[in-house]
C-alpha cells in the first residue's frame, strides 16, 4: 500500500495534447475518482499511470519508487477493465488464479487466494465457467476478483460499470466502495458518470481536454464548482447558467434580475444556480417567463425556460402543475448564485 | 389477395427459376472438369483423348480392350512408380509443411506487432508489403538465380522453402495482422498488468484465442506453397522436384512417348489433397477470404 | 508498445522481405545493367592430307572461364531495356516512320516480342477482372435468394476452381479442350468443322485464356461479395421496401453501394494477381499465339546453358514498374489519407 504521486505527467501524440501537467498527490488507502466526458485525458492518465502508454512529460511515483521506465507487470498494480479483458479459454477458477501464476506466487497459496477473492465478490458456484457462459455483471466480478487476488498497492478500474445495465450497475457500485472498505486499497476509478464519482469518491478530479479542472471532495465540486465546466458537468441536471451584466451587484440578463449579489465585480458574468435551489413562487421572484415544458419526475416536477439562449430547470414540488406558454415566476436568491466570469469561465469571488 | 402482390410473387419466383438454374450451371463449370479428369484418369489414352466419340472416355471402350477392365490404374502406376512421382510428393510435403509452420511463427509475431503498434513506421510496413505481395514471383525469381548459383545454394528444399516463406510473409503479416485487429486489446494489457511480459502475454493469453486466425492463415500458407509453380520450377533441381513443376516436366518428356495418361495421373494426385483441404476447412477458408476483405 | 519490442517482434518477418523481396529486387535492376558476355571465338587451323583450312569456332573453354570470372556478363548500361525484345525504341521509330496507315503500325508493333506480351498482360488483366467480379456477384446474388439447400454444395464446388494450382487448373481445361477432349469434340461437332481447334488460331486461344481466368477469378468475388452480403443492413431495406423499392433498385440502391469498398478491395487483389498472369500460357502451351511479361522473364530464365539473366531482368524491371502504375491509385490515396490525418 503507498500514496501515488503525479507530478507534471503530460501525454502528446504529434501535436495532440492528451493530458497537460497533471500534477496529484494521491494519498493511500483514498478513493480517487477521474471524471470527465469521453476523450478528457482521464482515461489516458490511468493508463499512464498502469504503464499501458508511454509518458511524454514528467514523472509517476508509486509510494518511493519513480516507475516512469517500468513495464506493466513491474508496477505491482492491478486494474478492471471497460470490457473486462478475461481470458476466454481459461475458467473463471483460472482467470482469477492467472496473476498469481505468473508472478510466481507458491503453488500452495494459489486455491486459497483464489477462494477468498472468489467469495468476496460471490462467485463461488462459477469457478468452472468459461467467461462467455457468463451474465455481464458476473464477468464484472471475475474481473474485480482478478484484480484484488493478489493484494497490489493500487487498483485502476477504468470504467468498470458502463458496460452493465442501470439496475446492476447500483448494486455493483455498493459492492466496489463496500471492497474498497475492506481491502483500504489506493484506488483510482475512471467514469464519466458523475453520479458514480459523487457516490464512490473521497476525491474527484473533474477532467476536460487533457486539462484537471478542478480536484476536490464530492461536495466541494457540488458546492463549489471552479468553472463554468464543471459547474456544468457535475448534477443532475446539471447547474443552470445564465450570461448577462453585473453591476454594483445586481445582475440582469433579459428575464432574469437578481439582487444583492456579494461581489464588487462589473461587467459580463455567467451567473449559476442549481434546480433545486431555486423554487417557484406565485408572483414576484427573480425569473419571470412562460413554460417551456413540464416533465414529471415522480418525486418532482421539473419546469424549464428559455432564457436568452440557454434552457433553465426549476425542481417544484411534485404535485405542482403549469400549462406549456403559462408565466411562471421563480425566486433565484442571491445566497444559491454561483458567479463566473464569462471569458475564462472561472469562479469569481468566494 | 390483390393483383399486384400476386404479379409480384410470381416474379419472385421467376426469378427463384432462373437463379436456380444459374447456379446449377455455375456448379457444373465449376465442378465437372474436376469430376471428368478424375474419371478419365482411370482410363486409357485412347479413350481420355478420344479421337472417335467422347462417350469412350465414359464407358472405356479400349479401356476394356487393352486392360480388360473398364477401369484401370495404369497412369497412375506409370506416374507413381516409373517415373518417380512419388519423390515429387515427398518432397511437396517437405516444402509445404516447413514453409507453413515458419510462415505462421514469423507471421504471428510480425502480425501481432503491427496490430498492436500505433506508431507510424508499423503503418508504413504494411504498406511496404503491399507493394511486396504485387510483386509477380517470376520477377524476384530472375533476381535469385544469379545470386543462388554463385552462392551455391541453388537446388536444394530449403532454398526454396526460405524463399516460399519470405514472398509469403506479406500476405501472412496482412492476414494475421487483421485477425489480431479483432481480439481486444483489452485481453493483452490485462495480463500485463497481470504480470506477463509483452511476449508471455503474446503466447499464453493472445494465441490461445487466436487459433482460428492462425489455422486459417495456414490454409493460405499452405495453399501458396502447394501451388507455386514460378520458384520451384526455376530454383529447384531435377532431383528435388516438387509436384508441380514436375507435372510440368512430365508433359515436356511424355507427350511424345504417348503417356499423357501419365500427366493426368499425377495431376488428379495433386488435386486430391486440395479437394480434401476444402472439404475439411471450407469455413475457415471463406472466413480467410472475408477477414481480409472485410478489415483490409 | 514501446519501439524496442515491436523490433523484436517484427524482426523475422522484416528480414525475411528484406532479403528475399527488397533485395532480389535491386539484384534484377543490377543484372539489367548487364548483358551476356560473347562468345569467345578462335581461328582453328586445320591441316589434313589437302592443305590447310582456318574455321573460326567458339572456344567453349574460355566463354566459361569468361562467364565464371565475371558471372554478370557485360556492362550494358542501359541497352537491353532499349533493344528489340524489350522497348525496342529503334524499331519502333522505324515503325513509325514508314507504315502504311495505323492498322500496319498496330501489327508490326505488336509483333515486337515485348508488345505483344504487354498487350496480352493488359488485355487479360483488364477483361478478365470485371467479368469475374461480375460473375462472382451474380453467383453471390443467386446463392443469397434460393433455398439453403444449394448453398452447401455452390460454396463447395466454387472454392474449387480458386484453389487449385493454377497450372494444374489450366491443364484440367486444356485437356478437356483439346481436340481429342470432350469440350474440344463438342465444339468440333457444334460447329461442324473436324478441324476447329482452339489451340490453332491467336483470338480463340486468348478467348480460352480468358474463360479459364474468369473461371478461376470469379470464387473469389462470389465468397467475398456473398459475405458481404450478409451484412446488408436490414433496416436499410426493409425501409426500401416499405419506400416502394422494386427488387432491382434494392440491388442498386441498397445493395451495391453496401458492398463498393468490398469490390475495391477484390478488384484491387485481382487486378494484380490478373497482371501476373503466367501458368496458363504454361499448361495450355499457349505461348505462339499469346505471351505475358511473366512468361518473357521465364522464357529467358529457363534455357538450359545459355540463361539470358540481363533480358530476363530488363523485363522484370518492365513489369514491376507496370506493378507500381495498377497500384498508384490505391498507394496515393492511402498516402492523401495519412498525411491528412498525421
Amino acid at each position: 500500500m503507498a500514496e501515488i504521486r503525479l507530478k507534471n505527467v503530460t501525454k502528446r501524440w504529434g501535436d495532440f495534447v492528451g493530458v497537460q501537467k497533471f500534477d496529484l498527490d494521491i494519498a493511500d488507502k483514498e478513493f480517487l475518482v477521474l471524471l470527465g466526458p469521453s476523450g478528457c485525458g482521464k482515461t489516458t492518465t490511468m493508463r499512464m499511470i498502469a504503464g499501458l502508454e508511454d509518458i511524454t512529460d514528467g514523472e509517476i511515483w508509486l509510494g518511493d519508487r519513480m516507475v516512469n521506465k517500468l513495464e506493466p507487470k513491474d508496477r505491482d498494480i492491478s486494474m478492471v477493465f471497460q470490457s473486462y479483458g478475461l481470458y476466454p479459454n481459461m475458467t473463471v477458477y483460472e482467470n482469477i488464479r492467472f496473476p498469481l501464476k505468473v508472478r510466481k506466487v507458491p503453488k500452495d497459496q494459489h486455491d486459497e487466494r483464489v477462494m477468498k477473492a472468489a467469495e468476496m465478490v460471490e462467485l463461488k458456484d462459477f469457478l468452472d465457467r468459461r467467461p462467455a457462459a457468463l451474465s455481464g455483471g458476473q464477468r464484472q466480478r471475475v474481473a474485480l476478483a482478478r484484480a484484488i487476488v493478489r493484494e497490489p498497492t493500487a487498483f485502476l478500474m477504468d470504467e468498470p460499470l458502463s458496460n452493465l445495465d442501470a439496475k446492476l450497475r447500483v448494486s455493483t457500485r455498493a459492492q466496489i466502495k463496500n471492497l474498497h472498505h475492506t481491502l483500504k486499497t489506493t484506488t483510482i476509478y475512471v467514469t464519466h458518470d458523475q453520479i458514480e464519482a459523487m457516490t464512490l469518491a473521497d476525491r474527484v478530479v473533474v477532467m476536460n481536454k487533457g486539462v484537471v479542472q478542478q480536484v476536490g471532495t464530492p461536495t466541494d465540486i457540488y458546492d463549489k464548482p471552479a468553472n463554468t465546466f464543471v459547474a456544468g458537468f457535475i448534477g443532475s441536471p446539471a447547474m443552470n447558467l445564465v450570461d448577462g451584466e453585473l453591476r454594483d451587484g445586481v445582475f440582469e440578463a433579459g428575464k432574469v434580475r437578481v439582487t444583492g449579489l456579494p461581489t464588487t465585480h462589473n461587467g459580463k458574468v455567467t451567473l449559476g444556480f442549481r434546480a433545486e435551489d431555486a423554487t417557484i413562487v406565485p408572483e414576484g421572484g427573480e425569473l419571470s417567463a412562460p413554460v417551456y415544458s413540464m416533465e414529471l419526475l415522480g418525486d418532482a416536477s421539473m419546469i424549464s425556460f428559455r432564457v436568452g439562449g440557454e434552457l433553465v430547470s426549476i425542481k417544484a414540488a411534485k404535485d405542482y402543475r403549469a400549462e406549456i406558454d403559462e408565466q411562471v415566476h421563480a425566486a433565484i436568491p442571491a445566497e444559491i448564485c454561483h458567479l463566473f466570469d464569462s471569458k475564462t469561465g472561472a469562479r469569481l469571488g468566494a | 389477395m390483390s393483383g399486384t402482390s400476386m404479379i409480384a410473387r410470381r416474379r419472385s419466383r421467376t426469378l427463384a427459376t432462373v437463379s436456380t438454374l444459374f447456379l446449377i450451371t455455375w456448379l457444373i463449370v465449376a465442378a465437372f472438369p474436376f469430376l471428368w479428369t478424375v474419371w478419365g484418369s482411370f482410363k486409357v489414352e485412347s479413350d481420355f483423348f478420344s479421337r472417335e466419340s467422347w462417350l469412350n472416355a465414359l464407358f472405356g471402350v479400349y479401356t476394356e480392350m487393352q486392360t480388360g477392365a473398364p477401369f484401370t490404374g495404369d497412369g497412375y502406376y506409370g506416374a507413381w512408380i516409373t517415373r518417380d512421382f512419388w519423390r515429387a510428393v515427398v518432397n511437396t510435403a517437405i516444402v509445404t509443411l516447413c514453409v507453413t509452420v515458419i510462415s505462421l511463427t514469423i507471421g504471428t509475431l510480425g502480425g501481432y506487432a503491427l496490430a498492436r503498434s500505433g506508431h507510424r513506421y508499423a503503418f508504413w510496413i504494411l504498406i511496404a508489403a503491399l507493394v511486396f505481395r504485387a510483386m509477380p514471383h517470376i520477377t524476384l525469381v530472375s533476381g535469385y538465380l544469379l545470386p543462388f548459383f554463385e552462392l551455391n545454394i541453388w537446388g536444394h528444399l530449403a532454398t526454396s522453402i526460405v524463399v516460399l516463406v519470405a514472398i509469403n510473409q506479406p500476405f501472412t503479416l496482412w492476414m494475421l495482422h487483421s485477425f489480431f485487429l479483432s481480439i481486444p486489446k483489452d485481453l493483452d494489457e490485462s495480463a500485463m498488468v497481470d504480470g506477463c511480459t509483452r511476449f508471455q502475454a503474446f503466447r499464453w493469453v493472445v494465441i490461445p484465442v487466436m487459433w482460428p486466425g492462425v489455422i486459417t492463415t495456414g490454409l493460405f500458407s499452405f495453399l501458396l506453397a502447394y501451388n507455386d509453380f514460378a520458384v520451384t520450377a526455376m530454383l529447384l533441381s531435377q532431383d528435388n522436384q516438387t509436384m508441380v513443376p514436375k507435372i510440368s516436366s512430365f508433359l515436356g518428356s511424355i507427350q511424345e512417348q504417348g503417356n499423357v495418361m501419365f500427366a493426368v495421373a499425377a495431376v488428379v494426385s495433386a488435386t486430391a489433397p486440395l479437394f480434401l483441404l476444402v472439404m475439411f476447412f471450407q469455413r475457415q477458408i471463406v472466413s480467410g477470404l472475408t477477414a481480409g476483405a472485410v478489415k483490409g | 508498445m514501446p519501439h524496442k519490442t515491436f523490433l523484436a517482434f517484427i524482426l523475422p518477418a522484416v528480414i525475411a522481405m528484406l532479403l528475399f523481396i527488397a533485395l532480389p529486387i535491386v539484384s534484377v535492376i543490377v543484372q539489367s545493367l548487364y548483358v551476356e558476355h560473347e562468345q569467345v571465338l578462335e581461328e582453328v587451323e586445320n591441316c589434313g592430307p589437302f592443305g590447310c583450312t582456318t574455321e573460326v569456332r567458339v572456344d567453349a573453354e574460355a566463354t566459361a572461364a569468361l562467364k565464371s570470372a565475371d558471372p554478370l556478363g557485360r556492362f550494358n548500361g542501359l541497352g537491353t531495356f532499349f533493344n528489340r525484345s524489350h522497348l525496342a525504341v529503334s524499331e519502333i521509330g522505324v515503325i513509325l516512320a514508314d507504315n502504311d496507315g495505323l492498322g500496319d503500325i498496330a501489327a508490326r508493333i505488336y509483333n515486337l516480342p515485348f508488345y505483344k506480351a504487354l498487350l496480352f498482360t493488359l488485355s487479360y488483366t483488364f477483361i478478365v477482372t470485371p467479368l469475374g467480379m461480375i460473375l462472382g456477384f451474380l453467383i453471390a446474388l443467386s446463392v443469397n435468394s434460393v433455398s439453403q439447400v444449394l448453398k452447401g454444395p455452390v460454396i463447395f464446388f466454387s472454392l474449387l476452381p480458386m484453389i487449385i494450382t493454377p497450372l494444374i487448373g489450366s491443364l484440367i481445361l486444356f485437356w478437356m479442350i483439346n481436340s481429342q477432349g470432350i469440350l474440344g469434340s463438342a465444339l468440333q461437332a457444334l460447329f461442324n468443322d473436324p478441324t476447329l481447334s482452339l489451340k490453332a488460331s491467336t483470338p480463340l486461344t486468348w478467348l480460352t485464356l480468358f474463360v479459364y481466368g474468369v473461371w478461376t477469378a470469379a470464387p473469389f468475388s462470389f465468397v467475398v461479395f456473398y459475405a458481404g452480403l450478409q451484412t446488408v443492413p436490414g433496416d436499410t431495406l426493409e425501409s426500401a421496401m416499405i419506400d416502394g423499392a422494386s427488387r432491382w433498385e434494392r440491388v442498386r440502391y441498397v445493395i451495391i453501394p453496401h458492398l463498393g469498398p468490398l469490390a475495391t478491395f477484390v478488384a484491387l487483389v485481382q487486378l494484380m494477381d490478373n497482371f501476373r498472369v503466367f501458368e496458363p500460357i504454361v499448361g495450355f502451351s499457349a505461348e505462339a499465339n499469346a505471351t505475358s511479361l511473366s512468361w518473357l522473364v521465364f522464357n529467358d530464365l529457363q534455357g538450359e546453358s545459355t540463361q539470358l539473366f540481363g533480358s530476363a531482368a530488363a523485363t522484370s524491371l518492365l513489369t514491376i514498374a507496370g506493378v507500381i502504375v495498377l497500384l498508384s491509385p490505391v498507394l496515393v490515396r492511402t498516402w492523401r489519407e495519412f498525411s491528412n490525418k498525421a
